[in-house]
This record gives structure tokens, C-alpha cells and sequence, in this order.
């Protein structure tokens, strides 16, 4: 027989629920709202079945674009052939969980509104540009002691002692 | 002893889920929790208020609440025993108290919320079915019935809360099917028999047997009642008057006691580390000690 395509084929662990999390799922997955132009991250629960994307979509992260009763419409990037589409997806509120990737932005965004703030009433010009880490600095070696290692002189009668 | 193989292996114990605390204290039902909380996406933020109807041996408890992921929000609460404030001493867990318990938190979450004076709800307590209309200005408060573990059988006292909060002016969805009285034969509720109960009319009826066929048991189990001069005639005046009283002052009442400086503990404070060690060492002093002792009976 066949190996089988369909939806939900080779997906028996990636579907499965974590050991010892099984059953009722935490109510805090359907008190969390979501706006239209957040970022959510894909993640299927295997323990509801209905609204579950394709297996594609497992651990993708997505901009929403759509809210209805019970489902959130998210926008994701696949790859196919030489493209990548952005492609559009209904998922049920179960399989999605707010994303963090833009938290770092959104701290980022108000420390540097603040350092500025500070810089214009101190009156000084500042960047708040993010720098790369440069190359390490230079340093004296410490405690360190010179050893000369030179080589032995090739000895023929000692080295060829198993035979030749 | 015979060999027993054990039951609850270490596999077991490694393999077990715990269920969720409040499912395990069995306090919680989650499939209805989850139906009752539960709002569309796309209300975004609107909250979804449930009337929580609790009864305990003593006591009713009505609140008003709204879940949010920090914990469930009260925005009204309103209790058995703060009937004394209006009128009401005994009897403080029957249908007729649950209905003025209702119509208490009812009244309050109104006031709180300066809707009482649009919404008045059903003033003269029929029985008859009343469902709140849209009045002018705002839409009616709406809420859903949490009865949390009770089984839901006809005449049920949640139901009496229940009616309480519906003539009190709040938006509940609800069918008659089951307040007291409503006739499974015909598939109607008779409004009298819901009257009845809503005025204490069935215990004014065992009032009235018991006087009659057994007066010591009447004296003994109706004795508060009989301190306070109540009889089975004037039970509904008492319950019309508290009901009077409930609509013109629903405020809640703030306790004269200070609050308690040090907070009463109510289970063993949690050592620390040196203290469990000193606790252990102090085990073993006083084991050694009285090992030595009977080691010296024991070598005499």
C-alpha cells in the first residue's frame, strides 16, 4: 500500500501533545486578543481539531490580518519554487500564541524615546543606533615564559631500532 | 505479611498528570468555564460578565465577575448574610432568600454602573416570566448564569437568584423550564407557585402542617422564627418589606472594623534552610540522647 499524502500525513509526533500536558487546555489561550497587525506565532494543538492549519504552518510567524468569532487570519511567507508568497491563513485560537519577536523592538522604541528626551533637555547631540560588537581590544600577555623548543637531531641507529 | 505488589509503582507516580488545581479541590468546572468565558475575537476587549450563584450550608453568595488572564474581576458581589442589614434574620439560605439575594446584587450592580434608575426591573414580584427591554439610552446589562456544580433540576434555588436578578433589571438569557412551578405536563410555569416561593409561601405552608400536627417540632425547628414574632401569616409581608428595603438602598455596606494588623496565618510558615537543619540536628541530639540512655539500661 501507498505511503498516503493527505492533510495531516507524517505529523503523528509534530501534532502530538507534550508528555504530561494533555487534556484540558489553559483557559489563558482564549482570553488573549489580537490585533490586526500583531505578530502571532503558528503552533498547532493537537487536542482540537477543528481550525488546525496545515503542517507547513507549524512554527511559522505571521502578521494578522483578519479577527473573526473564534479564528484570527494570518499572513505567512512560503516558499514555492523561486518565490515566496505571502500567504493567508484561518486558524482557530488554539493554535496561535502572541509572538515576541517584535517585543524587543517595542522596549527598544521606548528607551530610545526616553534617551532622547533626556539628551534634548540636557541639550547634547546622542545616536541610539544599535552598534555591532567590534573587534577585541588589545592586550598584554600575562606571566607568560618563554620556552625555545628546538628539534632533535635525526639519530639513525636509535630510531631504526625494529628493523629496516 | 503477605506479599502485597504495590499498587502506585515510581513509574506511576512519573507518568501521572495532575488535573487542574481547582478541578482537583473539585471546585471548577472546566467545559463550562470555558463555554462561559469564552468571547469572539473579534469583541476584542468586551468583557463577558457571568452571575455567579453560590450556595453553602449557611450562607448565598451572587457575584458578578469577568475573567481576564491575571484572574477573574468581581464587580458586584452580594451575600446571604447581609439580608440582617435589610430586614431579613432568619432563613437565609431558601428560595425566598436567594430571590432577594438576586435582586440585592442586582440592584447594586446597577447603582454602580448608574443604570438603576432606567432599568427598574419587575417591582411587584408576580411569579410571571419578565425579561428586561432595552431602555432609551444604554442597552440593558447584560450576564450569563454560572451555576458552577449544582445539578440543574426544576426549582433549583440558583433559579430563585436567578429571578431575583431578572426583576432587579439585569439582561440574563433564561428559560421558564426551570423556576419553581413550571408544570412538565403542560410545559407551562404557574406563575402562583412561582409567587409562592419567591414569598417563603412553601415554608409558610410547613409552617402551618407542623403547627398543626406536631407543635413541639414546630417550636424547636421554626424556634427563631418564633423568637422574632414571625408566623406563617405574615412570612410574605416580611419578604415584601425586605424587598422594599433592598431596592432603596442597595449600597453595600462597609464593615466598621479595622482591618487586622497582622494578618491571622492559617497554615505552618515554611522554614527556612538553617532552620530545617537546626530542627534536624536537634531530632538527632535528642534521639542519641535517649538511645544512650537505653543502651545504659539495656548494658545494666
Amino acid at each position: 500500500m501507498p505511503a498516503g499524502h493527505g492533510v495531516r500525513s507524517r505529523t503523528r509526533d509534530l501534532f502530538a501533545r507534550p508528555f504530561r500536558k494533555k487534556g484540558y487546555i489553559p483557559l489563558s489561550t482564549y482570553l488573549t486578543t489580537y490585533k490586526i497587525g500583531g505578530y502571532v506565532d503558528v503552533k498547532v494543538n493537537g487536542a482540537v481539531h477543528k481550525g488546525m492549519p496545515h503542517k507547513f504552518y507549524h512554527g511559522r510567524t505571521g502578521r494578522v490580518w483578519n479577527v473573526t468569532k473564534r479564528a484570527i487570519g494570518v499572513e505567512v511567507n512560503k516558499q514555492v519554487g523561486n518565490r515566496i508568497i505571502r500567504k493567508r491563513i484561518h486558524v482557530r485560537v488554539e493554535h496561535v500564541q502572541p509572538s515576541r519577536c517584535v517585543e524587543e523592538f517595542k522596549l527598544r522604541k521606548v528607551k530610545n524615546d526616553q534617551l532622547k528626551a533626556e539628551a534634548k533637555a540636557k541639550g547634547e547631540v546622542i545616536s541610539t543606533k544599535r552598534q555591532p560588537k567590534g573587534p577585541k581590544p588589545g592586550f598584554m600577555v600575562e606571566g607568560a615564559t618563554l620556552e625555545t623548543v628546538t628539534p632533535i637531531p635525526y639519530d639513525v641507529v636509535n630510531d631504526l631500532k625494529g628493523g629496516y | 505479611m503477605p506479599f502485597v505488589k504495590a499498587q502506585k509503582t515510581k513509574a506511576y507516580f512519573k507518568r501521572y498528570q495532575v488535573k487542574f488545581k481547582r478541578r482537583r479541590e473539585g471546585k471548577t468546572d472546566y467545559r463550562a468555564r470555558n463555554r462561559l468565558i469564552n468571547q469572539d475575537k473579534n469583541k476584542y476587549n468586551t468583557p463577558k460578565y457571568r452571575l455567579v450563584a453560590r450556595f453553602t450550608n449557611k450562607d448565598i453568595i451572587a457575584q458578578i465577575i469577568h475573567a481576564s488572564i491575571s484572574g477573574d474581576i468581581v464587580l458586584a458581589a452580594a451575600y446571604g448574610h447581609e439580608l440582617p442589614h435589610y430586614g431579613l434574620e432568619v432563613g437565609l439560605t431558601n428560595y425566598a432568600a436567594a430571590y432577594c439575594v438576586g435582586l440585592l446584587l442586582a440592584r447594586r450592580t446597577l447603582k454602580q454602573l448608574e443604570m438603576d434608575a432606567e432599568y427598574e426591573g419587575n417591582v411587584e414580584a408576580t411569579g410571571e416570566d419578565y425579561s428586561v427591554e432595552p431602555g432609551e439610552s444604554r442597552r440593558p446589562f447584560r450576564s450569563l448564569l454560572d451555576v458552577g456544580l449544582v445539578r440543574t433540576t426544576t426549582g433549583n434555588r440558583v433559579f430563585g437568584v436567578l429571578k431575583g436578578a431578572l426583576d432587579g433589571g439585569i439582561d440574563i438569557p433564561h428559560s421558564e423550564k426551570r423556576f419553581a412551578g413550571f408544570n412538565k405536563d403542560n410545559k407551562q410555569l404557574d406563575p402562583e407557585v412561582h409567587r409562592k416561593y419567591i414569598y417563603g409561601g412553601h415554608v409558610a405552608s410547613y409552617m402551618r402542617t407542623l403547627m398543626e400536627d406536631e407543635p413541639e417540632k414546630y417550636q424547636s425547628h421554626f424556634s427563631e422564627y418564633i423568637k422574632r414574632g414571625i408566623e406563617a401569616d405574615n412570612l410574605e409581608g416580611v419578604y415584601k418589606k425586605v424587598h422594599a428595603a433592598i431596592r432603596a438602598n442597595p449600597e453595600a455596606k462597609k464593615s466598621e472594623k479595622p482591618p487586622p494588623k497582622e494578618h491571622k496565618r492559617y497554615n505552618l510558615k515554611k522554614l527556612s534552610y538553617e532552620e530545617r537543619k537546626a530542627k534536624l540536628i536537634d531530632r538527632l541530639k535528642a534521639l542519641n540522647s535517649a538511645a544512650g540512655v537505653d543502651s545504659d539500661e539495656d548494658d545494666e
